[in-house]
């Protein structure tokens, strides 16, 4: 049981890697929020494994999943909301060219 | 410890893995919309193996709308969503890089050196497990649950805010 734990807990923590990669490298802004996908989908592998193998039994993490669910809805509806103004003022959804915002 | 399982894990594991890395290395957007599809449709593969059927079956829905959503909207605002013109959309790989093996090996380092307490309860049957989670989420959980169907309402309005042009809200 514990190395199936582990095995889903591996894969998870790659996946995390690979999303924290994709996050920070592309200069998109819907490719970062990709890789923000990614991240949270690592999260929720993470709950599901510890409900299985830790609390078979008690049904938080499989809220918390439902949680993070909503979460990715939550990051994809306002990143689409922002790529939307982004592309209607400036032309381009492309980080590098946003600098302005700081402005 | 169960062999069939552990090779499901694996497979599907190292699927979701595979197509996860697709996504950044394809210079095709719709290429790489479908390869994390792929990869969410794989995770959710592992959520039925370790038998939590509600939530697989509801992440693969999910995310196979969702990703069509973001396929239809890297058409939109894309030059080259097709990746033709062998455009390179990254910047900073050697540092994003270097920080993600670090993020990925200390989360991998926290793993392998704790010790996990493996209970050996049985997990309920399907059937079982939906009324469960159906009773934590109108009970114990109920706060957190209408916590996060009204931050889905107050995020569509700031969306949709958002996305309004700037001439339409001056009319």
């Amino acid at each position: 049981m514990m190395t199936e734990l582990i095995i889903v807990l591996v894969i998870a923590a790659v996946l995390f890697g690979i999303g924290v990669y994709g996050a920070l490298s592309q200069t998109n802004l819907v490719m970062i929020m990709m890789g923000i996908e990614l991240m949270l989908g690592a999260a929720m592998l993470n709950l599901v494994a510890f409900w299985f193998y830790l609390h078979p039994k008690t049904f938080s993490l499989q809220m918390f999943v439902l949680v993070v669910m909503t979460v990715m809805a939550l990051e994809a509806v306002v990143g689409f909301g922002v790529a939307t103004q982004r592309f209607r003022s400036k032309g381009s959804v492309e980080v590098e060219e946003a600098a302005d915002l700081k402005e | 410890m169960n062999m069939e399982r552990i090779i499901f894990l694996l497979l599907f594991g190292s699927t979701a893995i595979w197509f996860a890395w697709r996504v950044f290395m394809t210079k095709s957007m719709i290429r790489s919309a479908l390869s994390l599809l792929a990869s969410m449709v794989a995770i959710g593969i592992l959520f039925l193996v370790m038998q939590a059927e509600f939530l697989g079956v509801l992440h693969i829905m999910m995310m196979a709308t969702e990703m069509t959503i973001m396929a239809i909207f890297m058409m939109m605002f894309m030059m080259d969503p097709g990746g033709m013109g062998d455009m390179d959309m990254s910047h900073q790989k050697k540092y994003s890089s270097v920080f993600a093996f670090l993020s990925g090996a200390s989360y991998a380092a926290a793993i392998l050196f704790t010790q996990w307490p493996i209970t050996a309860d049985a997990v309920p049957a399907p059937a079982q497990q939906n009324h469960d989670l159906g009773i934590e989420l109108m009970q114990r959980s109920m706060m957190i649950f209408e916590t996060a169907g009204v931050s889905i309402l107050v995020a569509m309005i700031a969306a949709t805010a958002t996305a309004l042009s700037f001439n339409s809200v001056n009319k």
